[in-house]
């Protein structure tokens, strides 16, 4: 059966490698792997012939709410931002801390920070409040490959905060471990590495400009526009997650889209300016194409991969690798399992992981909490890269993409370090469990 | 005119591709559309008395997916009454040819016995983006083949959706994984008018209130890297008839089933809520199933039945399984014998403890007999069965 599982796997990566240098996209050349796969797999009868359409059509729908969460949400920040919104905030936080900037690189970090943790999607992060935070960075004097580097360690630390952490949550129903205990083991390391990574990568002014000039050089805001008019559609988002967190019994469940929608709506009627809404959601749609595209297809790939027993056999080369390779091994398995499944990964080697981890005595709870802490790294690997790509996109650096991965590798290394010292160490660890309960 | 010649040559692709994606949805659309409306026939055997549905406990539940058939065994004698649900987990096929096999041909003598077999519909007709499984499954009878919906862990969305970012569990507000407020082993006690999984749960909890009911059996599956496998889960009121449960499937028919305690922190799942919501005495029952190991080979109908996968033997040998495993597998008839084994002795042991309500029950095969036959040799035919005996599902 091994032969057989590396057949289908090599034909996968030549089919994968065929269309890269026939020069298609990634999603395209994703999907001819996918494609080639069960085509391959289909020779063994793994799956049977007549089952392939329907496991493409089927994996494509693995992704569909966080597609739909992706969609609306941004919709929502372009609203905002078509408004003036976005420009309004920036140059307020530029008038008030531009000469502070521990405290602006630490509020900005914390705004960052917000939306990811409740939602526990550092893409969300990036949608909502990634463009107007962006702007801010660049108005502080940090060049944009920089300003990229921080949205994207800090959206992925943002994923990782508590209380919504879904790796955590991934690996905890998998496990049968209570998502119960997070919030410290998961909180004070979040929390420490945002600020050295603003501190770090966002420290160092490069600008020549004083605050006048940047007040003076900033885009033009609506003279109706006001914090409300800013605040509102974001009061009513939040409002709505967190009533379900302080009324659960009492309030409907609306799902994150409409949450989102709902506070799109909110933000288009308090919108000073009128817009467009038709012209703006399809502009919008057409931007974020690639990054759904992906979705849809990393969805057939992961399903493809089961179905021909390839994911089996990675999980199953990561599981028989011995202990201390394994702890190595795991730095970089980690990040590109997600770079390759996004949340898959998690499922299929982070179940088995912990539950190996968990009979060699090492506290499970802590040790979900360091290896989540290396899940979101892999959010800026390709295939899918999604938070690597959304922040190039929001932060509007024009380089290649791995000048802007280079840059993140120092915040990349201390978060590894970090993350792989809470599972080796995980069960002296434990009080920060107990006192979080 | 180039320029021209370009744009008509990239329209006909285009509308190739999208002509062959029309075609491509359509199949798989139809296949799926078939899975979820594909009815199984369920043949109640001599001993059902009648079959009601869940919604007359849960009426929220009434004219949806979820609503599903609750079988009732009486004995001519009164004694005391037991509930077993299957298909609480729909990707964990044991439970429910466990408790086909009992609906089919247990006869009671003393005491009731109340059977769900799909406990969560929806889910048993929903499938698992992204995790490959086969729509359907086969067991082999004497008669030919009886054909099963291969289902999901959790209802399908097309039956309760959205999901919440985070699930808070009723009623103590444990943050849970967003998913598993479709999952039907996190949502007890349930809530008469909460999401449509919560009412499903509130059901059982209604039946086990209004019927008093002794106990319940939650039958499982669960991989054979997972430590709580192979084993009955019981909270500390069950723990004693658990243990004695163990001990004697052990020296009388020679397999294992360890028994786990019931997490006190852990919210959601029956064997937890159910003995702290009713005064029934709950277990839950797990045995090993090697399809839904990750690290297996690729996910076919015959790992599903045989449980041999060349991954999880190599791992064995490493010591990195919670069961024993070798070239024979984990058959599904060795599942099923133990679910049936393990299910009449919790109610021995419990009629032992408790003579005045005492559960007596006949002709079900126990752990060797389902192994020496299998798992079809149980079941009846359709064709030659009386039409009002059969309830389709």
């Amino acid at each position: 059966m091994e032969t057989q599982i590396g057949i289908i796997l090599a034909v996968m990566v030549f089919a994968y490698a065929l269309a890269k240098w026939r020069n298609f996209s990634i999603e395209l050349s994703m999907l001819f792997a996918a494609v080639a796969g069960g085509a391959a797999g289909a020779l063994y009868n793994t799956p049977p012939p007549g089952q392939i359409f329907r496991h493409l059509v089927e994996g494509s729908f693995t992704y569909l709410d966080v597609i739909l969460v992706f969609s609306t949400a941004t919709i929502f920040m372009a609203i905002v931002s078509e408004s003036g919104g976005v420009n309004y905030v920036v140059r307020s936080i530029i008038k008030h801390f531009y000469n502070i900037r521990f405290i602006a690189l630490l509020l900005l970090m914390i705004i960052i920070l917000i939306p990811g943790a409740l939602t526990g999607a550092g893409s969300v992060s990036l949608l909502v409040v990634g463009a107007p935070v962006a702007l801010a960075l660049g108005y502080l004097g940090i060049d944009k490959r920089r300003v990229a580097a921080i949205l994207f360690i800090v959206a992925g630390l943002s994923a990782a905060a508590p209380p919504v952490n879904i790796w955590a949550m991934i690996l905890s129903a998998g496990t049968a471990i209570p998502y119960v205990g997070f919030e410290l083991p998961l909180g004070i390391p979040v929390l420490l590495l945002g600020i050295f990574t603003v501190l770090f990568l966002g420290w160092k002014n490069e600008g020549t400009l004083d605050k006048q000039k940047v007040l003076e050089d900033m885009p033009e805001v609506p003279e109706k526009m006001s914090w409300w008019r800013v605040l509102l559609p974001f009061l009513v988002f939040f409002g709505l997650v967190v009533a379900y967190r302080i009324w659960p019994f009492a309030t409907p469940i609306f799902g994150l889209a409409l949450e989102f929608s709902i506070a799109g709506l909110v933000a288009l009627l308090v919108s000073p300016k009128k817009i467009h809404i038709l012209k703006l959601s399809s502009e919008t749609m057409k931007r974020l194409l690639p990054l759904l595209a992906t979705m849809v297809v990393v969805g057939m790939l992961q399903q493809i991969m089961t179905a021909t027993g390839v994911r089996g056999l990675l999980s199953f080369a990561v599981i028989s690798t011995p202990l201390v390779l394994l702890f190595i091994a795991l730095i970089f398995i980690i990040p590109i399992s997600e770079g390759v499944l996004t949340y898959g990964g998690a499922a299929i080697i982070g179940i088995p992981l912990i539950w190996f981890l968990d009979s060699i005595g090492l506290h499970a709870t802590v040790a979900i909490a360091g290896l989540s802490l290396l899940w979101p790294l892999g959010d800026g690997l390709p295939p899918t890269a999604l938070i690597g790509r959304l922040s190039v996109m929001v932060s509007g650096y024009k380089g290649t993409y791995w000048t802007f991965l280079k840059k993140t590798w120092v915040p990349w290394v201390v978060i590894t370090i970090v993350g792989i010292l809470m599972v080796l160490f995980s069960a002296r660890l434990d009080f920060l469990v107990k006192w979080s309960m | 005119m180039i320029k021209q010649m370009k744009m008509s040559r990239l329209w006909i692709i285009k509308l190739t591709l999208i002509v062959f994606l029309a075609a491509i949805i359509s199949l798989a659309g139809y296949q799926l559309y078939t899975h979820r409306h594909f009815q199984v026939p369920l043949i109640t055997g001599p001993g059902v008395t009648k079959v009601v549905k869940l919604s007359e406990y849960s009426p929220g539940i009434k004219g949806t997916m979820a609503d599903t058939n609750v079988f009732f065994l009486e004995g001519s004698e009164e004694g005391g009454k037991i509930l077993i649900l299957a298909n609480t987990h729909a990707n964990e096929p044991a439970a429910l040819l466990t408790a086909l096999l009992f609906i089919e041909n247990a006869v009671v003598d003393k005491g009731t016995m109340i059977i769900i077999p799909m406990f969560n519909n929806s889910a048993g007709r929903n499938t698992r983006p992204g995790d490959g499984y086969p729509l359907y499954f086969e067991i082999p009878t004497k008669w030919g083949s009886k054909k099963f919906r291969m289902g999901n862990r959790d209802a399908s969305p097309l039956d309760q959706w959205p999901d919440p970012d985070v699930y808070v569990h009723y009623p103590d507000k444990q943050l849970l994984s967003f998913l598993d407020v479709r999952n039907t082993n996190r949502t007890w006690p349930g809530r008469a008018k909460g999401p449509l999984m919560e009412r499903v749960t509130f059901g059982a909890m209604e039946i086990m209130r209004k019927e008093n009911v002794d106990i319940a059996i939650d039958i499982h599956g669960a991989e054979t890297m997972f430590p709580v496998t192979n084993c009955i889960v019981a909270p500390e009121k069950s723990m004693r008839i658990a243990v004695m449960t163990t001990l004697t499937v052990k020296s009388r028919e020679h397999f294992d089933s360890h028994v786990e305690p019931s997490p006190s922190g852990f919210r959601g799942l029956s064997h937890r809520e159910i003995g702290d919501y009713a005064d029934t005495f709950p277990f839950l029952l797990e045995a090993p199933i090697p399809f839904l190991d990750q690290p297996t080979g690729p996910k076919t109908v015959d790992l599903l039945l045989d449980g041999k996968d060349p991954f999880l033997l190599s791992l064995s040998k490493k010591g990195k399984l919670f069961v024993p495993y070798d070239e024979e597998g984990w058959s599904m008839e060795k599942r099923v014998g133990q679910h049936c084994s393990v299910t009449l002795e919790i109610m021995s042991q419990y009629s032992k403890k408790n003579p005045d309500r005492t559960i007596r029950i006949s002709s079900v095969p126990r752990y060797a007999d389902v192994l020496k036959n299998g798992v079809g040799y149980y079941y009846h035919d359709p064709n030659k069965t009386d039409k009002k005996n059969i309830i389709y599902n």
